[in-house]
């Protein structure tokens, strides 16, 4: 696969604003790539169907999916003193926002507040932020001043900002699941497919797997690769199998986690085409987390699934971290992958 | 009130200084176009040297007596003579941050510069400012279902995360880590980002430095002092006040604002001009002063009141040599010692005038 294509997807996709219920600027720009390659449609929970045409039609339906929503933060009151209170979308950790800024849906800059340390009591020292002591602050004099910018139901969106380091690593919001959605749109643009497939780029993983849930009910399919960011924690705070997946080890394919058993003979499959074809791939080391594939798998009469994860440090926050090598080794694992099962 | 000590204000109107502030005004936009330039600029306590060269060069616009000492920017205006009075006026130019320890692979051990609040530092951006340039960095946090239980990080616990494979030929102990989060304008004239704490403060010192340079007849001499390591116990305005060696000092610093959480008796309010500090420890014919001068030129201000020292520069200049006389004026701030500071350029507008009166008075009170 095109490596360079992949990472300029990569950056282009994270550097788009789409929490989960709000991902229409994402399919947009994904609409706006596949328009005149692809028939396609979009559901009514937002879920975009692609209908790729290969060069053979398999004897079973094979769909390939990703969600295109991020985690974010949504505005649930607007306060007299013209602050905003915060409630999370998706599983974010009011860690992971405080004493910092934040990007309001009209572009405005604001910081996300809480009394000075040095007011702190020491016990208020020792407890983790919670959103219900948070809020965001866009400089507004008062309630009404605030009101000409922002109302409850907004969302806010963590600050872009994609670094590459110097020796590949990528810094950004929302790897998870951009990743998985350039995947997608780079095997799409470079018609590295053989057989007819169908993408399922969906809405709402971030808040229960939902818009999977319903694009496994339109496509039908009888297989599923469901391509995704998943937690590494190889960080000098944690040790062996608690470190979960380890960046620069290659594609994480996954046997189980807290929502899914993944197929066994597709687990073995995806081991034996990584190990064939010089492609590093690892699988995780404990049982945490959960993606698309819980909703896929018992979707209709069942759907025998698979999961390719980039494993991705400091997952739903502003400052995901990931390789592109082990990014390429997805798509690359996910293309053979592809294949393989549509010539069954 | 005592009378018979030299600088007691008497609250008489005095046409000295009568329209001597409007001469020269610099420009809002131009004001908050400083303070953002200034306040991003990446300097913690200790490496304040890019800081202090953007100040000096700023100052010498105004002056042509500027230099850097101990790493303190020191500007002078106006000749020292034994008949006038000699006055220091402060603010510090170092932020929090924190400071490599060690390197282990593609992480850096860091310690923490200053007070922060480790509640705010899971993922925070910062920057490691090696000696062959700067190294991004995250600071690493546990995923939520790997933390056994959710608790804020230890001192012991800080670890930063340049995503380099290996980072030893990069990054080494002793290197400064700042946060990563320039300062920006936002809504109604406010700003904010990182550093804004005490450069803020600077940046009035700045625009002080101009006025009093437009003014011909000053009644006492002054020193402009843009000093180090205030967030570690004011280290540089020790040594600098002892070579200053001023009969009177007026610190600028931040303080409180009111915002969620803050008690209304404990803050000021942004926009709501500056925070003039009464403490036992402070002048209070000095405190006066600023509040009568504040009245005539119809300045917002409010008081700060604290019940001993003032956790600032202020504490050092009363004590230094044979003792200063010492006033405070703050500039309110909300979230300190965070990336996402927040001030109102109309605090920083009005004190720079606040201060520049306080220096045309100073001597003709007497």
């Amino acid at each position: 696969m095109n490596n360079a294509l992949l990472d300029s997807l990569l950056e282009e996709l994270c550097r788009i604003n789409g929490t989960s219920g709000r991902e229409e600027k994402v399919r947009e720009y994904i609409i706006s790539k596949i328009a005149d390659k692809c028939e396609y449609e979009v559901t009514p929970l937002g879920c975009l169907i692609v209908r790729y045409k290969g060069r053979r039609t398999p004897s079973k339906k094979l769909i390939i999916s990703a969600h295109m929503d991020e985690v974010g933060l949504i505005a649930t009151y607007i306060n007299e003193d013209g602050t905003i209170a915060l409630d999370c979308v998706g599983g974010v950790s009011a860690d992971a926002v405080i004493g910092r800024t934040v990007v309001t849906e009209s572009g405005l800059t604001a910081a996300v507040g809480s009394k000075a340390v040095h007011n702190l009591s020491d016990e208020e020292k020792k407890t983790p932020a919670s959103f219900d002591k948070l809020y965001a602050d866009i400089g507004a004099a008062d309630r009404e001043d605030a009101l000409r910018y922002i109302r409850s139901g907004d969302v806010l969106y963590f600050r872009d900002g994609y670094t590459v380091t110097a020796d590949g690593g990528i810094i950004s919001k929302a790897i998870d699941d951009r990743a998985g959605c350039a995947v997608m749109l780079a095997l799409i643009l470079e018609n590295a497919l053989e057989y007819d497939t169908t993408f399922t780029f969906v809405t709402q993983e971030e808040v229960g797997l939902r818009g999977a849930r319903t694009a496994a009910y339109i496509t039908e399919p009888d297989f599923a690769i469901v391509l995704e960011a998943t937690t590494a924690a190889d960080i000098p705070l944690s040790e062996g199998a608690a470190r979960c997946c380890e960046l620069g080890k290659g594609a994480v394919v996954s046997f189980m986690d807290r929502s899914t058993i993944y197929d066994r003979e597709l687990f073995e499959m995806s081991r034996r085409i990584a190990e064939e074809n010089g492609i590093k791939w690892q699988t995780k080391t404990v049982v945490a987390g959960g993606n698309d594939s819980g909703a896929i798998n018992i979707s209709g009469d069942g759907v025998r699934t698979t999961a390719i994860s980039v494993p991705c440090r400091y997952l739903h926050t502003p400052s995901c971290l990931a390789r592109l090598e082990d990014f390429h080794d997805c798509a690359e694992l996910a293309r053979l992958m592809a294949d393989t099962l549509s010539a069954q | 009130m005592p009378t018979g000590v030299p600088g007691l204000v008497k609250h008489t109107r005095k046409a000295t200084y009568e329209g001597f502030l409007r001469k020269v005004k610099m420009e809002k936009s131009e004001f908050i176009s400083l303070v953002c330039r200034l306040a991003s600029i990446n300097a913690v306590s200790g490496s304040e040297s890019p800081a202090a060269e953007f100040c000096a060069a700023e100052l010498r616009k105004y002056t042509d007596d500027v230099y850097i000492k101990a790493g303190n920017v020191i500007a002078n205006i106006g000749e020292r003579k034994p008949d006038k009075l000699h006055l220091l006026l402060d603010a510090h130019i170092d932020r929090v941050g924190m400071i490599v320890c060690a390197v282990d692979g593609g992480f850096a051990k860091v310690s923490q510069v200053g007070g922060l609040d480790r509640r705010i530092l899971p993922a925070q951006r910062v920057i490691i400012h090696g000696r062959n340039g700067d190294v991004c960095g995250t600071v690493c946090t546990l995923p939520p279902h790997l933390a056994k239980e959710k608790k804020v990080m230890e001192p012991d616990e800080l670890w930063v995360d340049t995503g380099l494979a290996d980072a030893a030929d990069r990054i080494t102990q002793g290197d400064p880590v700042s946060f990563d989060s320039p300062c920006e304008e936002i809504l109604g004239g406010r700003i904010c980002g990182a550093g804004l704490d005490d450069r803020a403060g600077a940046a009035v010192m700045i625009a002080v430095a101009e006025k009093l340079s437009q003014e011909s007849e000053l009644p006492c001499s002054v020193t402009v002092m843009l000093s180090t390591q205030e967030e570690v116990t004011c280290r540089g305005a020790r040594v600098g006040a002892y070579h200053i060696d001023p009969d009177i000092a007026l610190e600028v610093d931040v303080s409180f604002a009111l915002c969620g959480g803050e008690k209304p008796e404990k803050c000021g309010k942004l926009g709501g001009g500056a925070m003039i500090g009464i403490s036992p420890t402070l002048d209070r014919a000095l405190s006066d002063r600023l509040m009568g001068i504040a009245q005539e030129l119809s300045l917002p201000y409010q008081t700060e009141v604290m019940h001993g020292t003032t956790g600032t520069n202020a504490d050092y200049f009363t004590i230094s040599r044979s003792g200063v006389r010492t006033a405070y004026a703050a500039i309110p701030l909300r979230y300190m010692h965070t990336p996402a500071e927040i001030v109102d350029i109309s605090d920083l507008m009005n004190i720079t005038e606040l201060a520049a009166a306080f220096a045309g008075r100073c001597g003709t009170d007497e």
